[in-house]
């Protein structure tokens, strides 16, 4: 597995952009600049879900979602830039699994939310309160987008103990 | 840089540095709040740069109080940060830009907050104001950037460790 991303990061020159002199900043920056595009657009929507800025039509602010996409796709291209390029450094990180499972929890709960509430969010109008189902999904996506954060900044700085990941035994 | 190997050798300074909890919580705390503080900047700007029209302008102002209560967890973050390496950022000029540029960025946004709060409800941004909106999210991409390679281009990390 290593062997295979270390090959690919190689031969799509991405290992060479990394290691040179300001690669890795530089889709640290990049990664950054993404998720604050996420919680800018599909982090506010979840704050207008959760009952914030009720002025605010949810019809409106969801035309700023798009462009959250934009960011998802931004720190995924520059997540697989680090993982092909130090898969050691991620693979086995606690961290990372623990930030790749709340992304996860953030996917399901977001296309949970297309398949079932979205329409009737939509139509919700200004000043009132989202329907109870929206807001407990608002709720969840914000949590999963701020425990990715943490769990960002877990991977280089505070590795925790293996023992408290059941998994990595 | 006497001054900063004296600093660095207080209580304080120690226990922000090698407490794993106080700086990885500090450290964790200055990325929710720049986050947070950035994404609410990114929605403002983008709606103020002429992107999803439809959102009324006066909706956002309910953001207002969570950004500013992120903007002083930004600081207070900050300044465990530099009570932990003092040397290390206040030698790097890369501290000041993200300095210049956040200063900047948050007056912005205060002159917007305060040029909405004059308006009616019906309000349109001029095009002087969207540049302005333009220049605030420039500003933001080089805080975040500076930032970031802050942790690559220091030349010294603690003065006390200087031959």
């Amino acid at each position: 597995m290593i062997k295979t991303l270390l090959e690919f990061s190689q031969s799509t020159g991405i290992y060479g952009f990394m290691n040179s002199a300001w690669g890795w900043p530089i889709a640290e920056s990049l990664h950054f600049v993404g998720l604050c595009l996420i919680i800018g657009t599909v982090g506010v929507f979840d704050l207008r879900l959760m009952g914030l800025a009720k002025a605010t039509p949810l019809k409106a602010l969801h035309r700023l979602v798009p462009l959250g996409v934009a960011g998802y796709l931004l720190n995924v291209t520059t997540g697989i830039m680090f993982l092909t390029t130090a898969p050691d450094q991620y693979l086995f990180n606690p961290a990372v699994q623990t930030k790749l499972l709340f992304m996860l929890i953030a996917g399901i709960n977001m296309l949970f939310f297309y398949a079932t509430t979205a329409t009737a969010t939509r139509a919700t109008p200004a000043l009132a309160q989202a329907p109870l189902r929206a807001r407990v999904i608002g709720t969840i996506s914000l949590t999963c987008w701020l425990a990715v954060i943490v769990c960002g900044r877990l991977i280089t700085y505070y590795r925790p103990p293996y023992h408290w990941y059941f998994w990595c035994q | 840089m006497e001054t900063f190997a004296r600093f660095e050798n207080t209580p304080l300074s120690i226990w922000f540095r090698e407490s794993g909890v106080a700086f990885f919580s500090t450290l964790t705390l200055h990325s929710l709040a720049m986050g947070l503080v950035v994404g609410i900047n990114i929605a403002l700007g983008l709606r103020l740069a002429g992107f999803a029209r439809s959102i009324p302008l006066q909706g956002l102002r309910h953001f207002y109080p969570l950004h500013w209560f992120c903007a002083l967890l930004i600081l207070l973050s900050g300044i465990g940060l530099l009570i932990a390496y003092p040397a290390k950022a206040l030698t790097n000029p890369l501290f000041y830009l993200k300095l210049c540029a956040l200063s900047v960025a948050l007056l912005l946004y205060r002159y917007f907050q305060n040029w909405m709060a004059s308006q009616d409800d019906e309000i349109n941004p001029t095009p002087h104001l969207r540049r302005l909106a333009i220049i605030m999210l420039v500003l933001w991409i080089i805080t975040i950037t500076a930032g970031r390679f802050l942790a690559y281009t220091h030349w010294v990390l603690l003065a006390s460790h200087l031959s």
